[in-house]
């Protein structure tokens, strides 16, 4: 097995949609491209074809989708060596997936909220773990977005996230835009609650767009540009947290790729802000 | 079950079937709502691009029951999804009450719908002593990798909202799916001998010759000769088209 490739910089989801558009002329702006391992994994044909272009040119970090850490079905072994081997034929250097889940009693398909009790922080982190023995590397879970609060959750979003990355000692996928989709969702401060989060974990960083569907109501269908406060919460990541490879996710509504270049570009250009100093948590 | 996991169990049992199963006891009805929306949309969404025709049939109002039904009833096992049609089909042949009411040929013109995903999607890969010109009849021919022999009870390819047969055909519709080398996946109706010529080749154990020889004695054809002639043209014949992709080394 060869070496895993060395991720940085800003990267882009690979979408279909894009992919001949990024062939016949890939942005420079653009170190690194991010799949769900769920869409590639067993697929043959014209579009394997076209995965591996991209992965014999750039790193690729696999972001997953059907783990369910959270879910009350048994862990699905078979499925995580299926992406074990997926990782090892290309050389993927990183492997996250969502605090949440997507099944129960069968697949949904779509993430669903954990309720924040004590008793899930112990069943989600013991997920976290064998999934991370089983792949022989530490992965990083992602805050995720939502739209239902549980009546029966005994921890604050932030205590659930923080006790479960310890409890599991795993990295942290910051998502910016999620935190911000919740705090509309659920009336808090975006910037305090990026603050209380364990930043020294982070190991991958996503920004994305939104729909504003009511004053107080987001859904998080990454189908938009990313609004100043997302951005605003990236620059205060980098700036506590210091610089870590961060993707725009673009995921309906897909522009010509031109017009996504400008948001990676700003990634790529808050990135150089922070490159040379020292992150102020470390500071602190 | 833990208290977390009960929780869990009515918010997904809502989700699938947001009529007949109350949410649990204290959760915002708005947000609940959008899960019960954006859930089974994304489900639809994924239905409705595999099988175009299949609803354009059933109209909206029948596809939208019975991908209602399929969401509530059925339990998905595949964390792939983009095997979600594949959970569709075995929920079509497994639930005979989902689908009363419903047009005779359902299963088979969905199955029909699907099985061009599946080809080009497949991972079936040639093995990798195939003679891409090697003599036809001298050797074992080697069929596309991701290829489909199908025999359907309906005229699959003829169905529309205007051609809705009541009664399977006298005859089945025999047809080959198959992805050709420049990926491109073409189906081609096919008559029975050449099914049968086919259904032979897909054994991999018999040369050209051996199976025009057996399909010539099935026939009890009065010239053994004309049938491999012919035989030996129409083998040709799909090389061209990308069926056959050469000879077995």
């Amino acid at each position: 097995m060869s070496a895993r490739l060395s991720l940085s910089g800003a990267g882009l989801g690979l979408k279909r949609e894009l992919m001949s558009q990024l062939q016949a002329e890939a942005p420079s702006a653009i170190d690194f491209f991010e799949v769900a391992p769920e869409n590639w994994i067993g697929v043959g044909g014209r579009r394997s074809k076209q995965f591996a272009w991209f992965a014999e040119r750039y790193p690729i970090v696999a972001h997953g989708l059907s783990l369910s850490l959270g879910g009350p079905d048994p862990l699905d072994e078979v499925f995580l060596q299926r992406i074990k081997g997926f990782l090892d034929q290309h050389r993927i250097p990183l492997y996250t997936e969502h605090l949440s889940y997507c099944s129960a009693g069968g697949y949904l398909y779509d993430l669903l909220p954990i309720p924040f009790t004590e008793e899930a922080v112990k069943y989600v982190a013991a997920r976290i773990r064998r999934t991370q023995e089983i792949l022989e590397r530490r992965i990083a879970v992602e805050n995720a977005s939502f739209y239902a609060a549980a009546p029966i959750s005994e921890l604050s979003e932030l205590d659930f996230i923080r006790a479960v990355l310890q409890e599991a000692d795993c990295d942290l996928h910051l998502d910016v835009n999620n935190i911000y989709v919740n705090s509309v969702n659920f009336g808090f401060d975006p910037f305090e609650f990026l603050r209380g989060l364990p930043g020294e974990r982070t190991a991958y960083i996503h920004t994305a767009g939104h729909l504003r569907e009511a004053p107080d109501l987001i859904i998080d269908n990454h189908g938009d540009t990313v609004i100043d406060t997302v951005w605003d919460l990236l620059d205060e990541a980098y700036r506590l947290f210091g610089v870590a490879p961060t993707l725009l996710e673009r995921d309906l509504n897909i522009p010509p790729l031109a017009e996504l270049v400008p948001e990676i570009e700003h990634i790529a250009a808050l990135q150089r802000k922070y490159a040379a100093a020292t992150p102020a948590r470390r500071l602190a | 079950m833990s208290l977390f996991q009960q929780y869990q169990a009515e918010f997904t049992g809502h989700i699938r079937n947001p009529k007949a199963v109350p949410p649990p006891k204290g959760v915002a009805s708005r947000g609940m709502q959008v899960y019960a929306e954006i859930v089974f949309n994304n489900m639809e969404d994924t239905l409705a691009a595999c099988f175009p025709v299949a609803k354009r049939i059933l109209g909206v109002r029948r596809w939208t029951r019975l991908v209602r039904s399929f969401f509530a009833e059925h339990r998905c096992t595949s964390p792939l999804f983009r095997q979600i049609p594949e959970e569709f089909l075995r929920y079509l042949e497994q639930a005979p009450d989902a689908m009363a009411g419903l047009p005779p040929f359902l299963y088979s013109l969905a199955h029909y719908e699907w099985i061009e995903l599946a080809l080009t999607l497949s991972d079936a890969i040639l093995p990798d002593n195939v003679q891409p010109d090697g003599d036809l009849l001298a050797g074992r021919p080697a069929l596309a990798p991701a290829l489909a022999l199908l025999s359907y009870p309906y005229p699959v390819q003829q169905l529309s909202p205007r051609f809705k047969p009541t009664q399977p055909d006298a005859e089945p519709t025999h047809i080959v799916a198959f992805r050709r080398q420049d990926d491109e996946v073409k189906f081609i109706v096919l008559n029975p001998v050449s099914a049968r010529l086919l259904g032979l080749l897909q054994t991999g154990t018999l040369t050209g010759q051996q199976v025009l020889e057996q399909i010539a004695a099935e026939m009890q054809h009065p010239d053994p000769q004309a049938v491999i002639q012919h035989g030996a043209e129409l083998l040709e014949d799909l090389r061209r088209q990308g069926v056959v992709w050469g000879v077995l080394g």
